[in-house]
């Protein structure tokens, strides 16, 4: 006679199953889910903070291994799925965010070091996981992202007047590209900027998202201020390359952020080094290690180097990124591994801010006595 | 990074707010609307403050609040002023300099 497999067994089991971000075991996270058991086939999801989370099939393994290890016990499905944390921060009026989960800035103080590439190649890891992403293209003045994706279509505008994001893949994207007619490029002062900047914020419809990451543009201006006080951000990501004036700029940019409290995620250096195809050496064109001295130096993590190669140029002027172009490239890697180590620092924070007010709009007679 | 983990107001004119850090600061809300930091209220070349107690009345009141981004309260009051993004830093440095907050102790505020 086999043994009967029970539910607490199960979790028992379970309770050896670590998330290495949270360090704390999936059961007591409250991860499992839908537990059946049919005899001795057991099967369950595990609802982890994010479809991107870099441990997935680490956990599942452990899932699997662990409770088919128990007596009993002749099958085990286990099913990964995942449910975010909600965006909790800022302005709650913008109604039309509500669905996204993690808006997520990407920017650098310096023009020119990569911003929009590593955008567009984040955006598209992010979504080869199984997140629903959105890019909106916050340069006003450079806009690239319609370039980047290879998308020509305008979006179009809804029953309601709001806009609605073009899909390209999988991707909802809003870029100022998209209503320059005839590329006579955007001449305009700092309120046209800064209300279109709104008109994106509050007026397209995103739906639901996982990401929605936001190309800013270079330096700490009109556009910077209006997204931080209009969107909920929460976090950022720093672009820098390795020499020093991109560095200093870089920490230019993240003073901003740190500035309006709003989390810097960590440091990404681009064109890191060039590899030679005649001898397979690094080059490290630019000076080495800059982007990971300013990290250090201002206590933020270091996500990463991602290197110089003319494919990444060629996929982004062609609208096919790296990351889809040539998936296993070194540029494409470092890509996927910095879409991991955002999903998995955003749900770290996500989980250290639950419970906080960041996000309120109450009228005075609303706010609750003690 | 300072967030409220909590608001609360507390009778019709003090506002209080308990950080993430567990520091309770109150608030008289006509002493924090004489703290407008913003342009209308404070010269911004000299940082001379501009507006005068006696232009604000005892029945001031917050018509609305609301979180500004991720590292501000807005205020609209109810004299239509609506300009003012009182920063969380700033708004602790006012608390901390006034001396009006009360400790972290869970029962150090009687409701």
């Amino acid at each position: 006679m086999s043994a009967s497999v029970t539910t607490e067994h199960v979790l028992n089991a379970l309770r050896h199953v670590q998330d290495p971000d949270l360090h704390r075991d999936i059961v007591a996270l409250g991860f499992v889910k839908n537990l059946a058991i049919d005899g001795g086939a057991v099967r369950f999801d595990v609802e982890l903070t994010t479809p991107a989370c870099p441990a997935k099939e680490d956990l599942k393994r452990q899932c699997v291994h662990m409770v088919s290890a128990l007596p009993g016990v002749t099958s085990v499905e286990v099913t990964m799925t995942a449910q975010p944390p909600r965006n909790a921060a800022g302005g709650a009026r913008t109604a039309l965010l509500k669905d996204v989960r993690h808006i997520v800035a990407v920017a650098s103080g310096k023009g020119g070091v990569g911003k929009s590439t590593a955008t567009a190649n984040l955006a598209i890891a992010l979504a080869n996981t199984g997140a629903k992403v959105g890019v909106l293209d916050a340069d006003i003045y450079g806009p690239s992202m319609s370039l980047m994706f290879g998308i020509i279509k305008a979006p179009e505008i809804n029953a309601d007047k709001k806009l609605v994001p073009v899909t390209s893949r999988s991707l909802k994207v809003v870029s100022m590209a998209m209503f320059d007619e005839g590329e006579k490029g955007v001449v305009w002062r700092g309120p046209m900027v800064a209300q279109m900047i709104q008109n994106f914020v509050h007026n397209v419809v995103w739906g639901e998202l996982d990401y929605l990451l936001i190309d800013m543009p270079p330096g700490t201006g009109d556009v910077q201020l209006t997204l931080t006080q209009n969107a909920p951000l929460s976090g950022a990501v720093i672009i820098t390359t390795p020499q020093d004036v991109s560095v200093l700029d870089a920490k230019k940019g993240l003073r901003m952020f740190q500035s309006v409290n709003v989390p810097v995620l960590g440091i990404v250096e681009n064109m890191s080094y060039f590899v030679c195809d005649g001898c397979d050496k690094k080059h490290y064109i630019f000076r080495r290690g800059g982007g990971r001295r300013v990290a250090e130096s201002l206590g933020v993590p270091f996500l990463g180097e991602v290197p110089l190669e003319p494919e990444v140029a060629e996929g982004g002027d062609a609208g096919t990124p790296i990351v889809e172009r040539r998936p296993g490239s070194p540029a494409a890697t470092a890509y996927k591994a910095l879409a991991g180590a955002v999903a998995s620092s955003l749900s770290i924070l996500g989980a250290a801010q639950a419970g906080l007010m960041e996000s309120f709009d109450l009228q005075w007679e609303e706010v609750p006595e003690p | 990074m300072m967030i409220p983990a909590s608001l609360h107001r507390l009778g019709d004119r003090t506002l209080l707010i308990t950080w993430n850090d567990g520091r309770r600061s109150q608030y008289d809300v006509r002493d924090l609307r004489l703290a407008c930091p913003c342009a209308a209220c404070v010269n911004e070349w000299t940082g001379e403050r501009t507006l005068r107690p006696i232009q604000v009345p005892e029945t001031i009141r917050p018509v609305r609040i609301f979180s500004v981004g991720r590292y501000a309260m807005g205020v609209h009051w109810n004299d239509g002023h609506s300009t003012g993004i009182f920063g969380y830093d700033y708004l602790r440095r006012l608390d901390e300099s006034s001396n009006s907050g009360v400790a972290a102790a869970p029962d150090a505020v009687k409701p």
